[in-house]
C-alpha cells in the first residue's frame, strides 16, 4: 500500500475512535469530550496490545503535525464578531496575552523546580 | 461546490504560509496567525459569508477530533516517563489550571470587562469543546469562549518559545507541560516541533488541563465574581 493511502486509512480509523468516543459520551452523559475519550480508548488498546502501534502511527503523526490547519477555520470565525472586537478587542487581547504568559511561566517553573528537586533527592540517595 | 473551493483555498493558504514561516522562522509569521488573516481578507473581499465558508471549513475543523485521538501515540511511546513523573505532572497541572482561571478573572476585572465576558474568558486555555462546555456551565457565552480559545492558542504558539528561553526552562517535560497547559492543541503542535518527548508531555498536559478545569472552574467562579 502506498504511504498516502496508509495515512488516509489510518486517519479514518482514528476518526472512528473519535466517533465512538462521541457516542459513548452522549450515551453515558460524560462531562469530557468524545475525542479525549477516544484518545484514552486508543491508549488502552495500545497498552493491552490489542492495537499495534504501526496501525495508527502514520495517521496520528500526520494529523498531529498538520494540526494547525484544522484550527484555521475556527480562527477565521473571528470575523463574525466584528462589533465585539471593535468594542472590546484590546481588553480581550490584554487579558489573553498576560494570562497566557503567566500561566505558561508558572507551569514551566513549577514543573522544572519539581523535576530538579526529584533528581537531587535521587542523587543524594545514590551517594 | 463553494464548500469544496473553500477547503482547497484554506489548504493552499496554509501550505504557502507554512512554507514562508519555515523560510523566515519569525514567530509572528505563524501559519495560525497569517493564514486566517489572509483568508478573512479574501472572504471580505469577494463577499463570501463566514457561514458559507464554514460549509467547507467544518470538514477541516472536524479533523481536530481524530488529531486529538492521535495524541495517544506520543503518550503511549513515553508512558514510562509520564508514569515516573506522575506526581510532578499532577502538581504542575493543578497549579497551571488554578492560575489560568484566577488570573484570567483578575485581569478581566482590571480592564473592566463585564461578567459575561469575564466568565467566557475563564476556560480559555483548554481545548475548544470542553472550554465551551465549561463556559455554559459557569454562565459564560460559549461562542465567545471558542474565540478566546483560538486567540489563546495563537498567543501561546507565538510566545511559548520566548517564555521557555527567557525563563531558562531546560527540562523537556517542563517545556511540554507549559505549552500544553498554556495553549492546548496549538501549544502541543509547537511542542512536537521541539521533540517527541516534549510533544508527549504537552499532549498529556492538554488532556489533564481540560479535565482539571472541568472540576476547578465551577468551584473557583464564585470566588472570582466576589
Amino acid at each position: 500500500m502506498s504511504k498516502a493511502l496508509r495515512i488516509i486509512t489510518q486517519v479514518l480509523f482514528l476518526y472512528l475512535f473519535a466517533l465512538l468516543g462521541n457516542f459513548l459520551v452522549k450515551l453515558l452523559h460524560l462531562p469530557i469530550s468524545g475525542s479525549i475519550l477516544g484518545l484514552f480508548i486508543v491508549l488502552g488498546l495500545l497498552h493491552f496490545k490489542v492495537l499495534k502501534l504501526s496501525t495508527v502511527e502514520l495517521g496520528a503523526s500526520f494529523l498531529t503535525s498538520e494540526m494547525l490547519l484544522f484550527f484555521i477555520p475556527s480562527a477565521v470565525a473571528i470575523i463574525q464578531y466584528k462589533s465585539e472586537i471593535l468594542q472590546h478587542g484590546s481588553q480581550f487581547l490584554i487579558v489573553i496575552l498576560l494570562s497566557t504568559v503567566t500561566v505558561m511561566a508558572v507551569t514551566g517553573l513549577v514543573a522544572q523546580f519539581a523535576i530538579r528537586r526529584l533528581a537531587n533527592k535521587k542523587g543524594e540517595i545514590g551517594q | 461546490m463553494i464548500a469544496f473551493i473553500c477547503i482547497l483555498l484554506t489548504i493552499a493558504v496554509y501550505a504557502v504560509s507554512k512554507l514562508v514561516y519555515r523560510k523566515m522562522r519569525f514567530a509572528l509569521l505563524s501559519p495560525l496567525l497569517i493564514a486566517p488573516c489572509i483568508l478573512s481578507l479574501m472572504l471580505v473581499g469577494v463577499h463570501i459569508d463566514y457561514s458559507d465558508y464554514d460549509k467547507g471549513g467544518r470538514w477541516l475543523s472536524n479533523l481536530l477530533q481524530p488529531a486529538v485521538v492521535g495524541f495517544a501515540v506520543p503518550l503511549y511511546k513515553f508512558r514510562k516517563v509520564m508514569k515516573k513523573y506522575a506526581k510532578i505532572i499532577a502538581v504542575s497541572m493543578s497549579t497551571g489550571v488554578f492560575v489560568a482561571i484566577i488570573i484570567s478573572g483578575v485581569f478581566s476585572h482590571i480592564v473592566h470587562l463585564n461578567d459575561n465576558y469575564l466568565l467566557s474568558l475563564l476556560p480559555r486555555s483548554i481545548t475548544t469543546p470542553i472550554a465551551m462546555a465549561v463556559s455554559v456551565d459557569i454562565g459564560g457565552m460559549p461562542t465567545m469562549t471558542a474565540i478566546f480559545v483560538i486567540v489563546t492558542g495563537i498567543t501561546g504558539l507565538i510566545l511559548g518559545p520566548a517564555i521557555i528561553r527567557s525563563m531558562h526552562i531546560q527540562e523537556k517535560l517542563a517545556k511540554g507541560l507549559l505549552l500544553g497547559m498554556g495553549a492546548h492543541g496549538a501549544g502541543t503542535s509547537k511542542a512536537l516541533e521541539f521533540g517527541s518527548e516534549e510533544g508527549a508531555a504537552a499532549s498529556l498536559a492538554m488532556v489533564l488541563a481540560a479535565i482539571i478545569t472541568l472540576v476547578f472552574a465551577p468551584i473557583l467562579t464564585p470566588l472570582i465574581l466576589l
